[in-house]
């Protein structure tokens, strides 16, 4: 698995068609491909990309899902994929518990994805920094 | 040559760009093109105020909030080699641009129209030092038009980094370069 990680607007998406055609990538957007899409995109030799995972993470939470281990569930299936999310915790720390959560349980995540990752990078105005 | 220098508010950007502009730019005539927009007399003091610190630094102020481009307007384009400009900042022009008088302007026109004024400015300076800002890291989920700002200078700030020699951000004011070299 490899990880973009950045913040919003910074071009995350398009360097990685920079460097992986956009028609080998199968992108899903804030959201895991159901088991049919998954199988479908394996078949035809694509690259998995979950871009805004950050949404999908919050989405999660909100509907009161367990976004760590049904993400972990999913690597297994698919341990070739491209995760994309937004770095979010700069910033105040929200009064709004459900808001602290979201930073807290997203920053956690993406500590162990990027612990697991064979490759993580940081985008920045379009620029990618290797950081593993 | 270009240069891009990005951070958050309170990072020292703003001093750390000055400082490199001073250091690279030798004997030519130092500009400071600033496009905060002036509200009411506060606002007009603390501008006075910055004018005449940058002016014990030989700095020629331009205050240029929209319509960058025509921020070199007055000036010789065979002058360019004798000319350096610091440039603060795009976040507040990209904001001025967008928000105008009337109505918000699309995306990509903002986009374009900075991109296109910024590309003139580098033909009438030699060394020109643009400062932006960091606003994309704290994951609050803005409104609609917010959203369309910060795309906008998303985009701004990538197509500059694209055309820069150097890119680099400021945190509590040391340079981690992303691109070229800082020294």
């Amino acid at each position: 698995m490899r990880l973009m990680l950045g913040g919003y607007a910074q071009g995350k998406l398009r360097c990685l068609f920079r460097r992986e055609k956009a028609e080998h990538c199968m992108v899903f957007e804030g959201r895991l491909p159901s088991p049919e899409e998954l199988q479908k995109a394996l078949l035809q030799d694509k690259t998995v990309v979950i871009n805004r995972l950050h949404r999908w993470i919050r989405e999660r939470l909100t509907d009161g899902g367990d976004p760590e281990e049904e993400l972990f569930a999913f690597l297994e299936r698919c341990p070739d994929c491209v995760l994309i999310g937004d770095e979010i915790g700069n910033g105040i720390v929200p009064v709004d518990a459900f808001e602290r959560e979201y930073r807290e349980r997203t920053g956690r995540l993406l500590e162990e994805l990027a612990y697991r990752a064979k490759e993580v990078e940081l985008i920045l105005c379009g620029i990618s920094r290797r950081i593993k | 040559m270009t240069a891009l220098v990005i951070g958050g508010s309170g990072s020292g950007k703003s001093a750390w760009a000055e400082d490199f502009l001073c250091r690279r730019c030798g004997k030519r005539q130092k500009y400071y093109i600033a496009t905060m927009q002036v509200f009411g007399e506060e606002g007009q003091k603390k501008v006075e105020r910055h004018r005449r610190m940058r002016e014990g630094k030989g700095f020629l102020t331009i205050e240029q909030p929209l319509d960058i481009e025509r921020a070199a307007a007055g000036l010789r384009r065979e002058d360019a080699p004798g000319r350096a400009a610091l440039l603060e900042c795009v976040s507040n022009l990209a904001a001025n641009e967008m928000f105008g008088e009337e109505g918000e302007i699309p995306c990509e026109r903002v986009v374009e129209r900075i991109v296109r004024g910024i590309g003139e400015l580098e033909r009438q300076f030699s060394l020109l030092v643009i400062v932006t800002n960091n606003v994309f890291e704290d994951g609050i989920l803005y409104g609609a038009s917010t959203l369309r700002y910060m795309e906008a200078l998303g985009q701004i700030n990538e197509r500059l980094a694209k055309e820069a020699e150097l890119v680099t951000e400021v945190s509590a004011g040391i340079p981690l370069v992303w691109k070229g070299a800082a020294q």
